[in-house]
């Protein structure tokens, strides 16, 4: 069964109609991509999923329930965390007040603390700086944890390996890879190298629609596909 | 690669040269801001060396004064900007109705109980919202018809309970008639011979004008859930609700019967302990004001600012006018409490412990100081500062409001409520804004100007202090409240030119146009101000 799903969904920015169909099904405990051009509406999608941008038609369900017209900070409530495109990082946040912004029960973050300094071992010594002092790698991998300390179900990930060195892109993935034993993670990535690595399905937008979707593993060989709609082989 | 090298700066701080490396650094990227500070420092020191010993204390205690009223002002609208970016120019009045409702509270408290009765009936029917948005479902009109519908329920509602709860007994000053002025019950509060007003009776029969209010208030409640998006969810009308609803009638009723022996006991308690409940009182009703301004006439609009400044604007005035109508045009001023109003034998105080003395002056430094302006509300600016810097810095909400400002739509995305926080900063601001109406009431008087003058000085303190810094707010302040004093002070001494015989006089009047010219100056060398972070 599905967690998360999008059906038909058009969103409007202003008066621009940038989701003009979008479906997307997100099969619990999987690593699903969302692919596509520059500019054909990725984050949008995510968006949408939390509200920022509500859907003008169609339906979004979360474990069964309609979450189209609910509020975004209850649909984050219900478990879902946002790693969002510009990491958006609190600079004025210390790395803990960063942390402990994102928990929903008081002693979350002492409950997780191991989780995430695991998987980030330099956030631990970082953890008294302010948001401002990092470095790009370091404020991703912040976003990452920040997402991690509420008990979410769903992570909606936005360009984890964007503006990255290659060996923190390894380290980045390897923490994606570790997370998704335990959440389901919707991922948009530029990098069809990383999105091929990590994902098991894949869902590819063009101009605002929907025009494929399927197993990562039949993507990687389809040659055409790739060449068609994501411009690189 | 800057931030490879602030990274591995960060990983050693306990190396002197990479710490003086740092403070060079910072020096380098400040030193527009340190220098203005520094001829700001020195242009003040100057000023008030011109003038005698005594005099420079007494200015500073007393630009400081003018400072922290300044401040409780700037504070909120501070606060409000940087989170929401509403420039809310009400604030001023709310300075305002803070000081007539605290004058109020002080003065006649017996009056605020009489409005108090049919208020908690008013809100009574509110309690039960999920039932009026039930029913509202039920009304099948759709689009205009809906809207006229619900805008309809609203007027009739509000008129139903304004004529009836003009039946509700009232004791209330007459501008008109002198003897019941406010000016002659401040004057008799502080003989000690204020006393509670004979109580008046319903016109007509109470039960009409109970039941009137209550159908007024729930047809109000009525309209706005029409006017909601149907189809959202309306929530249960649990026991919570209901015991809400039946307590504040209930309250309501009690207070009707036992307000003579709550009239007789305010009364007897000092004007000092009155001077504290008045404040408490008028703090929270126009905390209480501001989150509702908030909920229903900001909140629909933050998609379109030039609108909100002009709504804002517009509740200035209503405010302003309703004022002029409630408490009259003439000025008056609000008696200082006991604490702070002794005369007599030991009197004034002597030195610093002088402020303590229960004097209404105190003689430090050479100089003569009033114990309530410069000890008591400089005192207050100073606890407040501390307080909402704690609040910042310590709380989950200060935290919460800190990264609000910076990514709202993040903080939403992490399941919190910005909205609910939105309307809370609003609120805390609107309080803090009501606190210094109250402060300045006794040192300053009431005036229906009062907002307008103090708005004016704490637009000039926020655009030196940094638009979004809360410490930028308390120097801006500081700024307005010394250039305001010094400016006073060389009025009354003059500044002697040379070859000319009279001493240059400046007037009073020229203070907010000095303040401006401060500001443009400040502005042109460092447009973010004193402390403000520059905008991306």
């Amino acid at each position: 069964m599905s967690l998360l799903s999008l059906r038909d969904v058009h969103t409007f920015i202003e008066q621009f109609h940038i989701l003009e169909g979008v479906s997307v099904e997100v099969p619990q405990g999987s690593i699903v991509a969302l692919l596509g051009r520059n500019g054909a509406g990725k984050t949008t999608t995510l968006r949408t999923v939390l509200g920022l941008n509500p859907a003008s038609s169609g339906t979004v369900t979360f474990d069964g329930l309609d979450i189209t017209e609910q509020k975004s900070f209850d649909i984050a409530g219900m478990g879902i965390g946002y790693v969002p495109e510009n990491r958006q990082i609190f600079a004025e946040l210390s790395v803990e007040e960063n942390l402990r912004i994102a928990e929903r029960k008081k002693g979350e973050l002492e409950e997780k603390e191991e989780m995430i300094f695991g998987l980030f071992p330099d956030l631990k010594r970082l953890i008294r700086l302010p948001g401002t002092n990092l470095s790009g790698g370091q404020q991703q991998m912040l976003a990452v944890a920040r997402a991690l300390v509420a008990d979410n179900r769903l992570l909606l990930i936005d360009e984890p390996s964007e503006g990255l060195a290659p060996v923190l892109i390894e380290q980045m993935m390897d923490a994606i890879r570790t997370l998704s034993e335990h959440t389901t993670v919707l991922l948009v990535e530029q990098n069809f190298i990383v999105a091929s690595r990590l994902a098991q399905h894949y869902v590819i937008i063009e101009e605002g629609r929907t025009v494929k979707a399927g197993e990562m593993a039949d993507l990687v060989d389809d040659d055409e596909t790739i060449k068609r709609y994501l411009g690189a082989a | 690669m800057s931030t490879e090298t602030s990274e591995l700066t960060t990983q050693t701080p306990d190396s002197g040269s990479s710490k003086n490396r740092e403070r060079a650094e910072w020096l380098q990227e400040n030193r527009v801001r340190v220098t203005v500070l520094a001829v700001l420092i020195f242009v003040f020191v100057v000023a008030l060396l011109g003038l005698d010993r005594d005099d420079w204390f007494s200015t500073i205690m007393q630009g400081l004064s003018v400072g922290a009223l300044t401040f409780l002002v700037v504070s909120g609208l501070s606060l409000i900007f940087g989170l929401m970016d509403v420039f809310n120019l009400a604030h001023g009045e709310f300075f305002m109705l803070g000081a007539y409702l605290g004058w109020t509270a002080y003065t006649r408290a017996d009056t605020l109980i009489d409005v108090a009765i049919p208020m908690l009936l008013l809100g009574a029917p509110f309690a039960l919202m999920p039932l009026w948005r039930r029913i509202a479902a039920m009304v099948t009109l759709a689009g205009r018809a809906r809207k006229t519908s619900a805008i309809g329920a609203i007027v009739v509602g509000a008129l139903t309970a304004f004529f009836t709860i003009t039946r509700f007994p009232l004791v209330i000053w007459d501008a008109e008639n002198f003897a019941m002025t406010p000016t002659n019950m401040t004057v008799q509060i502080d003989l000690g011979t204020l006393a509670p007003l004979p109580a008046e009776s319903f016109s007509g029969p109470a039960i009409v004008a109970i039941l009137g209010v209550l159908l007024g208030g729930a047809l109000i409640a009525f309209g706005f859930s029409v006017l909601r998006k149907p189809g959202m969810e309306s929530g249960a009308i649990d026991m919570k609700r209901l015991a809400t609803f039946g307590g504040l009638i209930v309250a309501a009723l009690v207070l009707h019967l036992i307000k003579e022996p709550v009239n007789e006991w305010i009364f007897g308690l000092s004007t000092t302990w009155r001077f504290f409940l008045s404040m408490g009182v008028s703090v929270v009703l126009v905390a209480a004001l501001g989150a509702l301004v908030e909920v229903v006439l900001i909140r629909p609009l933050y998609d379109r600012p030039i609108y909100q400044l002009m709504i804002t604007l517009g509740i200035g005035f209503i405010l302003i006018e309703l004022v002029r109508e409630v408490w009259g045009r003439p000025e008056f001023t609000m008696a200082r409490p006991a604490a702070f109003a002794g005369t007599g034998e030991g009197c004034p105080g002597q030195g610093l412990g002088g402020f303590f003395s229960g004097c209404s002056t105190v003689e430090v430094f050479g100089g003569r100081l009033r114990v309530y302006n410069e000890g008591f509300v400089v005192l207050v600016g100073i606890v407040v500062l501390v307080g909402v810097m704690l609040l910042l810095k310590r709380t989950r909400l200060g935290m919460v409001i800190r990264a609000g400002v910076e990514h709202p739509e993040m903080v939403e995305a992490l399941g919190i409520n910005v909205r609910r926080v939105f309307t809370m900063v609003f609120a805390l601001g609107s309080g803090l804004a009501a606190l210094g109406g109250v402060l300045a009431a006794p040192s300053i008087g009431l005036s229906s100007g009062m907002g307008a003058v103090f708005l004016l000085g704490s637009i000039v303190a926020l655009a030196v202090g940094g638009l979004t810094s809360f410490p930028g707010a308390a120097v801006g302040a500081l700024v307005v409240g010394l250039l305001q004093q010094i400016i006073i002070r060389y009025g009354q001494v003059g500044i002697p030119i040379p070859f000319v015989e009279e001493p240059f006089k400046p007037s009073p009047t020229v203070v907010p146009a000095a303040s401006i010219v401060v500001m443009v100056i400040i502005l042109l060398v460092l447009p973010t101000g004193l402390l403000g972070r520059s905008e991306k």
